[in-house]
């Protein structure tokens, strides 16, 4: 058995005399460890990603005399800058990460501050800083991962995991994490507010609490809800475009204009689609944020339901791996931490697709790996990392 | 026992309890995101499988976009190629109410561009709508101003405008268009199919933004334009006419008034004119009524210019010779009526030529009865009584000839000198024509032939003829109508030196809306030169307030237009001597 408390155990750490290619191939290497579905399958997301951002911008791009790749260059290099990070967050063993805790939570608080001081306005959200020309970060997504470790640390660490957190470590985890909530629903971004809470649900109730804590904090949750809507404390529009896909008829030229426009982009894919570059609907931008949000319409019109339901299965591949290694993971951190990925990546993922089918509400979420969006793909590639780093250090 | 002390609350403890293993809700989120997953694959195969067409149907719909090629309009033009009626650029100008900020302001800026009423224009950008006309078909100059104001919710769209470059000329031949490119008068009216040719359409994909969609389809299907007409009007005859007419309506009163000149071998008209016309280009400044033409629509009783008709008949038929005598009693009862002349006289004895040149009813009657009903019914038929000329201008009239089996005993008498029918002015010319022309009748026609967008002519096709009288009884008759204008006669006022002119005058009740009579109807129609006509001139003038004799009223104005067309078209004098009529005996 490795001494998992220092990294300076791990089977990496031992063998650093060795030569690089011998630790390569060594039956013990990470390399050898990694989890290959999982890559394979993120690795398909950003391509196709990338692929459809390419078919959402170029056509235009060519209409308006623009670099007609510019748009697919910019998506490639965040794609690139994301392998390199999430290499760096699956090469560090994730329990020195888990040391660095308080850091990465307080680094994020300073983020949503910042944002809320200094943000740039995009879509009614304040979610935006401007670092440089042309380069935004988005302080909500790398608060994701935050949260996650944060909640895995509080709720896994109690005699490293080996004993069930009792209600004062809950506490204390709805606590911290009430603080950048508060800060995410100020910008506001209700659909990154709804994610974290999910998340961070998912991870107390897979850190074995008792059942009295899910049920009731599925009651709390229904009961904010009824009270946003009695209280009137979302905007009538808010309210309108939340509500827009229980009614597909109402209001199509209005609030309900965005699921009406992404149903019929998609529908009229059909089964093969109208072929990359040659959607239609997504040419004429008759869908909004058709390279973001709703890149999923761009995969329905232009690739049909062979390509869009090749989205739903990877997305599914990588659910089910997050769970797997969260499953096999050495220690209940590991545990938790690939949990709390796997509740973010479904729930976004399920909010997101499904929203442009029209069965989930309209929130401004992109679609994990696959939608344009700098932060977004930095933050889901730390996530991956995390995960094949829980992964290589797990019981085999 | 004692009494047991309260049990002291021991210091709080954790309750410490194993973790238990994850598994079993690791695996429930596993089903749980199966179950999302296949809800969401199902809808997919919802949208995409089963309802794909009807998406596809929607999708098409809302991004096909039809807009309408307008044809250019063909022009008309006169016989020598120059343009009565054309189609230049133009912008129609419109607002979109919704998108007006300030209508005050706007409609201040824009009334002195448009030369429109401010307070019509705030009025028009306050309509709760998203789009009305503010003015349509100004000059592209004034369209460049309006969109130099950049005024919020104005607009400007490329369209057509119809012009008249030669104003009233004409009128009431080419009549005019309105903005929407329908003929609403005169030959822009009849001719609407061939003149405004078929509008294309362009069908394509736009987006959003209204803009067409990158590698969405286009289909096009180009306007055909229209046809033009080119007319046989002879612009500087058409001129000279109107101005005549005209000036003579006004200086007797008259209701209105009709010149026709034409080209008896050929039917053609070089001129159309009535008095009062209106301006094509701008026809809201005159009452409806304005806009027809007299010269084929109006139906009056002709008069003694009908006399011709009755006596070409009985020469034809060898009934009578121009030398004939005659015994002219001062009245003549007939069927009822007592018929007499324009000037009371004792009984004369005048020949058939004196009883033209001096247009004796009673003398016409007497050749009517030696012709009969059914022959001069059937002469007023060949001569194109009862049916429209046609010539193609709307409202080409029929006229009023009762069938012969509705006659009656008075019918004969006095169609036989011009009332108790109906004609129209096109008509009577066309019977003076087919005397000029030798006996033979040739369509009266206006349309020279089509002309394609290249400007290409192609001729109409030659109009319908027939025979009416013998070319020898033309003749007999044309120097009998020489003799109208000598002093002896009723037109001496038509004479034109040098030439000889062959007439006749005609003054006639008219009829009114009672059934009875009020007024007259003044005329003369007549040709040059007498013994080889080239033009014909007929002068009609309803109900002239100052004199009513065809041969004093009538006359003057066919005696100016004549020499300026003969001048016109440069016709020589024949240089020949009329013929020593015999009026009386």
């Amino acid at each position: 058995m490795t001494d998992w408390t220092s990294p300076r155990g791990s089977p990496y750490a031992a063998r650093r005399r060795e030569s690089l290619r011998e630790r390569a191939l060594d039956r013990e290497s990470p390399l050898r460890r990694l989890d290959w579905i999982l890559l394979l399958a993120v690795g398909m997301l950003c391509t196709m990603g990338a692929l459809l951002v390419w078919g959402a911008t170029k056509p235009h791009n060519v209409a308006l005399g623009l670099d007609p790749n510019g748009d697919l260059k910019r998506d490639l290099l965040n794609i690139g800058i994301g392998v390199g990070l999430g290499g760096v967050a699956a090469i560090v063993d994730y329990r020195t990460i888990r040391a660095y805790t308080p850091v990465v939570y307080l680094a994020s608080l300073v983020g949503l501050i910042a944002v809320l001081v200094h943000g740039v306005t995009v879509n009614g959200s304040h979610s935006w800083i401007k670092i440089g020309p042309g380069f935004e970060v988005q302080p909500s997504e790398f608060a994701k991962i935050a949260l996650i470790v944060l909640a895995a640390m509080l709720l896994g660490e109690r005699r490293d995991g080996a004993i069930a957190p009792d209600d004062r470590d809950v506490w204390m985890t709805l606590a911290a994490s009430s603080v950048p909530i508060l800060l995410i629903l100020k910008q506001p971004d209700v659909g990154t507010v709804m994610v974290v809470a999910f998340v961070v649900f998912g991870v107390i109730a897979l850190s074995g609490v008792s059942s009295k804590w899910i049920i009731g904090l599925l009651v709390v949750a229904a009961g904010v809800a009824v009270v946003i809507v009695h209280l009137h404390l979302l905007k009538d529009y808010q309210l309108k475009r939340f509500t827009a896909f229980t009614n597909p008829h109402a209001d199509t030229q209005g609030s309900g204009y965005n699921t009406h426009q992404a149903r019929i982009a998609i529908g009229s894919g059909g089964l093969f689609g109208k072929g990359l570059f040659h959607g239609t609907q997504t040419n004429g931008q008759f869908v909004p944020e058709q390279n973001t949000d709703f890149v999923f319409t761009v995969a329905g019109e232009e690739l049909g339901l062979a390509g869009s339901g090749l989205l739903v299965v990877l997305v599914g591949v990588v659910l089910w791996r997050g769970l797997s290694i969260a499953a096999r993971a050495e220690d209940a951190f590991g545990t938790l931490l690939s949990v709390g990925v796997v509740c973010w990546f479904g729930f976004q993922a399920f909010e997101n697709i499904g929203m442009t089918v029209g069965i989930m509400p309209v929130t401004g979420l992109p679609l994990p790996f696959v939608s344009y969006g700098g932060s977004s793909i930095f933050a889901s590639m730390l996530a991956v990392g995390l995960l094949q780093n829980v992964h290589m250090r797990s019981r085999t | 026992m004692p009494a047991a002390a309260p049990a002291r609350p021991g210091p709080r403890r954790r309750k410490r309890v194993r973790r238990p293993s994850p598994q079993r809700r690791i695996e429930l989120i596993l089903i749980g995101c199966l179950v999302l997953l296949s809800l969401v694959g199902g809808r997919l195969v919802q949208l995409q499988g089963l309802d794909r067409t009807a998406y596809a149907a929607m999708a098409q719909k809302q991004r096909l976009h039809t807009v309408a090629l307008t044809a250019p309009r063909g022009p008309i033009l006169d016989r020598d190629g120059q343009p009565l009626a054309e189609t230049v650029d133009a912008r129609d100008i419109y607002a979109d109410p919704h998108k007006v900020v300030d209508a005050a302001a706007e409609s201040g800026r824009l009334a002195p561009l448009l030369g429109v009423d401010a307070a019509t224009l705030q009025t028009q950008m306050q309509q709760n709508t998203t789009f009305v006309y503010l003015s349509r078909a100004v000059t592209p100059q004034v369209s460049t101003q309006v969109i130099d104001l950049k005024l919020p919710g104005i607009g400007v769209l490329p369209a057509t405008k119809r012009i008249y470059p030669a104003g009233p000329l004409a009128s009431n031949v080419v009549g005019f268009a309105n903005a929407d490119g329908a003929g609403l008068a005169g030959l822009e009216y009849s001719f609407q199919k061939l003149l405004s040719g078929s509008n294309g359409e362009r069908t394509f994909e736009t987006g959003l933004s209204g803009s067409p969609i990158p590698d969405g389809h286009d289909i096009l299907r180009p306007a055909v334009p229209g046809t033009g007409l080119k007319l046989t009007i002879q612009r500087d005859i058409q001129w000279k006419a109107q101005q005549a007419i005209t000036a003579q309506v006004h200086a007797l009163h008259a209701d209105s008034g009709t010149v026709i000149v034409m080209d008896p071998s050929s039917g053609q008209l070089l001129a159309l004119a009535v008095s009062p016309g209106f301006d094509p280009n701008d026809p809201s400044k005159s009452p409806i009524s304005a806009f027809g033409d007299p010269a084929v629509s109006d139906v009056y009783e002709p008069g003694s210019v009908n006399k011709v008709i009755t006596i070409s008949a009985a020469l034809q038929e060898r009934l009578v010779t121009p030398n004939s005598p005659f015994t002219i009693p001062p009245t003549l009862r007939d069927a009822g009526f007592t018929f007499n002349d324009a000037e009371v006289h004792g009984t004369e004895r005048l020949t058939l030529t004196g009883v033209l040149a001096k247009s004796s009813n009673i003398g016409t009657i007497e050749v009517a009865r030696k012709l009969g009903a059914a022959r001069l019914y059937h002469y007023l038929r060949a001569y194109g009584f009862g049916q429209p000329t046609g010539v193609g201008l709307p409202g080409d009239g029929t006229g009023l000839l009762p069938r012969l089996s509705n006659w009656t005993a008075s019918t004969l008498p006095t169609a036989s000198f011009g009332q108790g029918v109906g004609v129209t002015a096109l008509q009577v010319a066309s019977v003076y024509a087919t005397i000029a022309n030798g006996g033979v009748r040739v369509t009266p026609n206006l349309i020279a032939g089509t002309v394609d967008e290249n400007g290409a002519l192609k001729p109409a096709a030659a109009p319908e003829q027939h025979r009416v009288i013998n070319a020898s009884v033309a003749k007999q008759v044309r120097d009998m109508l020489e003799a109208v204008t000598t002093n002896d006669g009723t037109a001496p006022l038509a004479r034109i030196p040098g030439y000889r002119i062959a007439g006749k005058t005609g003054t006639a009740q008219r009829p009114n809306s009672h059934g009875g009579y009020s007024g007259y109807t003044a005329s003369f129609v007549g040709f040059a030169p007498a013994d080889a006509p080239k033009l014909l001139v007929e002068v009609v003038l309803q109900n002239p307030r100052t004199g009513h004799f065809g041969g004093l009223v009538a006359a003057p104005v066919f005696h100016d237009v004549m020499s300026f067309a003969l001048q016109t078209l440069k016709i020589p004098p024949t240089g020949t001597r009329p013929p020593v009529a015999r009026l009386t005996w």
